[in-house]
């Protein structure tokens, strides 16, 4: 009961907009050909739940795995990067390629490299949302504190060992930051991939914005926004059950 | 690096011996230790004095061989096994995601110890610091104080035969502070390890050590090295006349420039 | 916003936004749904200064969101489809249309020869990879009169022909004017199937602006469309000169590529209508077929009035 009590501020501001956005559409302020109605977005979605429910799915499905696939990867490179400062000097400039590249302009190649379908889907999730983790995790694990890491050194443990028995617990609460970022652009970059690949709730927008169907445009974009906060508030269960014993910010 | 298993077999008599020659430092051109010298005998308890950024902490670190310095040497004798020396730094430092036991069986997990075996000592340890009903318990669940006193068991788990401090209680409160110096200093007569203590506190260090080393202002210059002239420690110690004058004599060679 | 036969991602957004933002110039804006080509040539060469208007020319890209920027108003006129423009009347943006470009529909499926193709139904009776846009109305007009069970349907990847050019299998919605000059130059075997087969056939390139703006300055509208018959007129006498200016605006086509569609495109935009009536012309029966149409597609609900549709001024 108190969960949902905690949900109710964040609520209102949702709540006034969608009401504020009925009355002007409805009163004309605002053309329903550019901006729908709350209830019409609605009604567009039931009206294609069938169609929507198979879409979120699919974008789930691909998302999901392009944040997974990105996480296991940015963590592992973030470890490689961290072994020494000229590896870092040398590497983590081609990992900020990945910040910055325009997904939009790599995407017609990712078709070229796999094709139509999930998996260009999946690269493209994957692609723009593994920065994020990696300078997060770098981050982290470059910031374990001195006296620590002389403690670790005095007992001669190995480089190895102090990365998993130190570094790494330490730099779980800035892991978990990243994967918050991540696992927002994880969706966007699956959508993305969905108008050059096909299939999705990026299909569906696409489709549906030619024939001029604002209202079904917004309601799948609203869903694509439930899957963003799905995602996120997974990760936030995650650093719950994680750091709750021993992290200020779970206390 | 030792991968086998390691034992650690009864308390540590004896101590090491150590003896720094030459010992220089240099922090990006700034002289931290200019020319150090000093002997410190076996199962000795020794306080090293001195002003903020004189270098003491920089020197136990050198001793403690986390820093190599710039010239001379440091010899440790008996120079046996690495696992001997111990060091406890101001913030207790544990691992906020263990537990206190795990927390306190640390250096023997790093050296190999079964679990067993490294927590049977881990849990003496604790109870030799009074925290026996915490082992349980998560640093972020304890007080400054309970923090500080794993850290020193922590310390004491792996038998050390040299004991590096500073400043250990120097954020603790004094009657806090009071009870883990009497502890401590109890505990160095139990095993007869050497103990290095920097501190910044003249009344702490004629408390603690036998022997006194004052550091001038900069590059780690010795001002004096006395042997206290102090009966058995206790509490009542505060009270007694030559407590007051040997304080006296530190200060002034800490306030003589 | 019909221009994304080529990649687009444009919100609806930025439209409203523009139209919340803009005061009404002296300015007369003409908002294109593409960079400029041959298929706006007799714009850029129409002789708007002279008849005392003051037109500027906005190039658009991909997803140019055309119609609802003459409908917001952040545009006087803009170039839109025929379908589209009934398609947002239905959703209750007020545009009318006042000039033709396009009398034939330069939609089209581009085929390797190879396959040996036929027909359109040929495609879905051998099977493909059929790049297209699944939203437009071709689309469903085609799903209704062929079974897609051997077709692998992928979204269409506008004027980039890499995926083509790899593979035989591959058909592509392409502008004949376009792509399909591209291909051919860059030596592919390619054949195309116009969409106009299919008896869908709407007007492409329509001026369009808001019903509001015309009531409101019926002269202006009127001056436009002269000056854009003399315009088109020009261009397809002699491109050349015009072809530089665009080319100057638009380096990513080549001059020879200018001069080989402005050619190309000739057939498309004039027939026997437009020298009985004019370049640009319209009639009743095609708006209203295209209306017919749409409506049995599902594509709008309720059929707007074909009045309302189009104007001849």
């Amino acid at each position: 009961m108190s969960r949902l009590k905690s949900a109710i501020p964040a609520l209102i501001p949702f709540l006034v907009l969608t009401a504020s956005l009925e009355i002007a559409v409805r009163v004309g302020w605002v053309r329903s050909y550019l901006i729908p109605a709350p209830s019409a977005v609605f009604r567009a979605m039931i009206e294609s739940r069938d169609e929507l429910a198979a879409a979120i799915a699919t974008t789930s499905a691909s998302a999901l795995l392009g944040f997974l696939m990105s996480t296991v990867t940015g963590i592992a490179i973030a470890v490689f990067l961290s072994s020494s400062r000229a590896i870092q000097r040398a590497f983590y400039p081609y990992a900020v390629f990945f910040q910055t590249v325009p997904i939009i302009a790599i995407a017609p190649l990712l078709v070229i490299w796999f094709g139509y379908g999930m998996r260009t889907v999946v690269a493209s999730a994957f692609v723009v949302s593994i920065f994020p983790v990696i300078a997060n995790t770098l981050t982290g694990i470059l910031s374990t504190e001195p006296a620590l890491r002389d403690l670790f050194r005095l007992y001669g443990a190995s480089t190895w060992t102090t990365l998993v028995k130190l570094r790494f617990p330490a730099a779980l609460p800035q892991i978990l930051t990243g994967l918050r970022v991540a696992s927002g652009l994880a969706v966007i970059g699956a959508i993305v991939g969905e108008f050059i690949g096909g299939q999705g709730l990026g299909s569906v927008v696409d489709v549906a914005r030619t024939q001029q169907r604002v209202d079904k445009v917004f309601a799948a974009v609203l869903l694509a926004s439930v899957l963003g906060l799905a995602l996120f508030g997974m990760i936030n269960l995650v650093s719950y059950w994680t750091l709750r014993r021993w992290h200020a910010s779970e206390q | 690096m030792n991968a086998a298993r390691v034992t650690v077999s009864g308390p540590a008599r004896g101590g090491v011996a150590l003896d720094l020659r030459g010992v220089r430092k240099v922090f990006q051109n700034h002289t931290v230790i200019e020319h150090f010298d000093l002997e410190v005998r076996a199962g000795e308890f020794l306080a090293i004095l001195g002003p903020s950024g004189c270098g003491k902490s920089t020197l136990l670190r050198i001793i403690a061989r986390l820093l190599a310095p710039d010239d001379g040497a440091v010899a440790v004798d008996p120079d046996a096994d690495r696992f001997q020396t111990s060091f406890v730094f101001q913030d207790a430092h544990l691992l906020p995601w263990r537990t206190v036991l795990d927390n306190a069986a640390l250096p023997l997990e790093l050296m190999g110890v079964a679990r067993e075996e490294r927590y049977a000592k881990a849990r003496a340890a604790l109870d030799e610091i009074g925290l026996a009903e915490a082992e349980d318990r998560y640093p972020a669940q304890l007080s400054g104080g309970m923090r500080m006193r794993v850290s020193l068991a922590r310390a004491l788990v792996a038998e050390p035969r040299l004991l590096l401090l500073d400043e250990p209680f120097a954020a603790l409160d004094e009657i806090t502070r009071f009870r883990l110096d009497l502890r401590l200093r109890e505990l160095w007569k139990e095993r007869g390890l050497t103990v290095v203590f920097v501190t910044h506190s003249i009344s702490e260090a004629a408390f603690l050590a036998n022997r006194a080393v004052v550091l001038a202002r900069r590059a780690g210059r010795i001002k004096l090295d006395r042997l206290l002239e102090l009966p058995e420690r206790n509490e009542d110690l505060r009270l007694d006349p030559r407590y007051g004058a040997e304080m006296k004599i530190l200060l002034g060679a800490m306030e003589e420039e | 916003m019909r221009k994304m036969y080529r990649r687009q991602f444009l919100p609806v957004l930025p439209a409203a936004f523009l139209a919340a933002c803009s005061k009404s110039p002296r300015k007369i804006r003409l908002a294109l749904n593409w960079k400029p080509e041959p298929e706006f040539g007799g714009f850029y060469a129409a002789p708007f200064s002279n008849n005392g208007l003051d037109v500027e020319i906005l190039p658009g890209g991909a997803g140019t969101p055309t119609v609802q920027m003459v409908g917001a108003g952040s545009a006087e006129f803009g170039l839109v489809e025929a379908d589209e423009l009934i398609v947002a009347r239905s959703r209750g943006n007020d545009v009318v249309g006042l000039f033709a470009v396009f009398q034939d529909n330069p939609l089209a499926l581009m085929v390797h020869a190879s396959r040996k193709f036929t027909s359109i139904g040929d495609i879905f009776k051998k099977g493909a990879t059929l790049a297209i846009q699944k939203g437009l109305p071709y689309v469903q007009l085609l799903e209704k009169q062929y079974s897609f069970a051997n077709v692998k349907v992928v979204p269409s990847p506008g004027g980039d022909l890499s995926a083509f050019l790899r593979d035989p299998m591959f058909v592509q919605q392409v502008f004949v004017t376009s792509e399909f000059l591209t291909a051919k130059r860059q030596g592919a075997d390619a054949q195309v199937f116009p969409i106009s087969l299919t008896g869908f056939n709407p007007y492409s390139g329509v001026v369009a602006t808001s019903g509001d703006y015309l009531r409101k300055n019926p002269d202006i509208a009127k001056a436009m469309v002269a000056a854009m018959r003399t315009g088109w007129r020009t261009y397809l006498d002699d491109p050349k000169p015009t072809n530089l200016r665009m080319n100057q605006l638009n380096p990513s086509m080549s001059l020879d590529g200018f001069a080989e569609t402005a050619e190309a495109q000739k057939p498309l935009i004039e027939s026997g209508e437009t020298r009985r009536n004019g370049l640009g012309t319209m009639s009743r029966e095609r708006w209203q077929t295209l209306i017919a149409q749409l409506k049995d597609l599902g594509d709008i609900q309720q059929a707007p009035a074909l009045d309302d549709c189009f104007k001849i001024l």
